[in-house]
């Protein structure tokens, strides 16, 4: 399984679709609300070199926004 | 061959699909997305018959109730580039290389918001420079930031960064804020915000993220610089109409100007409907009965022949 870690802001509707996504797909991750979290907050923008949620590190390589392409590339999902 | 295309997934596309699959036209429904603009709206409480929800809830019912219907087929990953007329049809080209061919067509593409179109922007975007409050603010914890645009959503966006933000300053390039009174009154009442009227935004100042904004002062010509981490643009909106500029009138703002009554465009077979028209109220509930009245509409000439 991959390690898909998901940086998320509450009221953020690209967050919602990504974790839809995910859950669809029946892919483990683990969130972060960094509306919360300092510390992740900080780790995403110094991951995404940006600051828009959310972000989405799968094993190392990250995604900002809601990349349905890059995602279902990166979780080897077909269509 | 369609006897109608509906281009948009916003409230007026899907109620126009609706309808249209309800009466039996022969339907095609083109988006890239479903809910409109309010889709990233954390909480809408003015959709007749429902007290509250969020825009990803509504897009979500809109698309449920659309794909219930029989008679319908739907294309949710595409965007329309052009429309070509015919002698007696029209031609729909989409980005994904595919073209359809159909007797009517009802735009109900909506608006998109504008940007500041200054040095700075593009290249900043997402490394400070925001479009959507309700989504960042919390990254901008502790942080100073402006927010350009002193209307409704301009004063929104202040409301929702106040939880975070340290300190919010509102450029507004007139000489006072338009937008709901109330919500003028909720900003003004907080110590965080400084208002600046009269401020032309000219440059977004950063290297690897935003570090400060310039602005000019309209009242003296005097050219001011902010310190800050993040600018939020709520400017307004351009309508879509850029693919079928060439086939029905247009505004000065860009809107598609219909007829009220029917909702036809100056191109016989053409109808629009909501935020790309020059309707005088942008809303939800008038995208969706503007599409129902275009459809009626619609069916009357199809059966006309």
């Amino acid at each position: 399984m991959p390690n898909v870690k998901l940086y998320t802001a509450p009221a953020c509707v690209y967050c919602k679709m990504t974790k839809d996504f995910l859950e669809k797909n029946k892919i483990g991750y683990a969130e972060y609300n960094v509306a919360e979290d300092e510390k992740a907050l900080d780790e995403m923008i110094k991951k995404s070199r940006q600051m828009g949620v959310p972000v989405i590190d799968i094993d190392g390589e990250i995604f900002i926004g809601f990349d349905r392409m890059g995602l279902m590339r990166a979780l080897n999902i077909g269509q | 061959m369609y006897d109608l295309i509906i281009i948009g997934g916003g409230p007026g596309g899907v109620a126009a699909g609706i309808y249209g699959a309800r009466k039996k036209i022969k339907t095609l429904l083109i988006t890239d997305s479903f809910g409109g603009q309010s889709m990233t709206s954390a909480d809408i409480e003015n959709w007749i018959g429902t007290k509250s929800i969020s825009g990803f809830e509504l897009a979500k019912a809109l698309e449920e109730h659309l794909r219930t219907q029989e008679d319908i087929e739907i294309i949710d990953d595409d965007l329309v580039m052009v429309v070509v007329k015919n002698t007696t049809n029209f031609l729909v080209k989409t980005k994904n290389n595919k073209s359809f061919e159909t007797k009517y067509l009802l735009l109900a593409s909506g608006s998109r918001r504008k940007k500041l179109g200054i040095p700075g922007e593009k290249e900043l975007d997402g490394k400070g420079v925001a479009y959507c409050a309700t989504c960042d603010a919390p990254v901008f914890r502790n942080k100073t930031v402006a927010v350009a645009g002193g209307g409704n959503a301009g004063l929104e966006a202040v409301i929702d960064l106040f939880p975070y933000a340290s300190k919010i300053y509102l450029l507004e390039y007139t000489a006072e804020l338009k937008g709901d009174l109330l919500t003028q009154e909720k900003i003004r009442n907080n110590p965080k915000v400084e208002i600046i009227t009269m401020a032309e935004t000219t440059e977004i100042l950063g290297g690897e993220f935003v570090t400060g904004l310039i602005y000019k002062d309209r009242r003296s010509g005097e050219l001011k610089e902010l310190k800050l981490d993040g600018v939020f643009v709520e400017i307004g909106a351009i309508p879509n109409s850029d693919f079928v500029k060439d086939l029905v009138e247009l505004n000065k703002l860009g809107e598609i100007v219909v007829d009220p009554k029917t909702q036809k465009t100056s191109c016989p077979g053409i109808w629009a409907v909501g935020d790309v028209t020059d309707v005088l109220y942008k809303q939800n509930n008038i995208s969706a009965g503007d599409a129902v009245k275009a459809v009626l509409n619609i069916d009357e000439h199809l059966n006309k022949k």
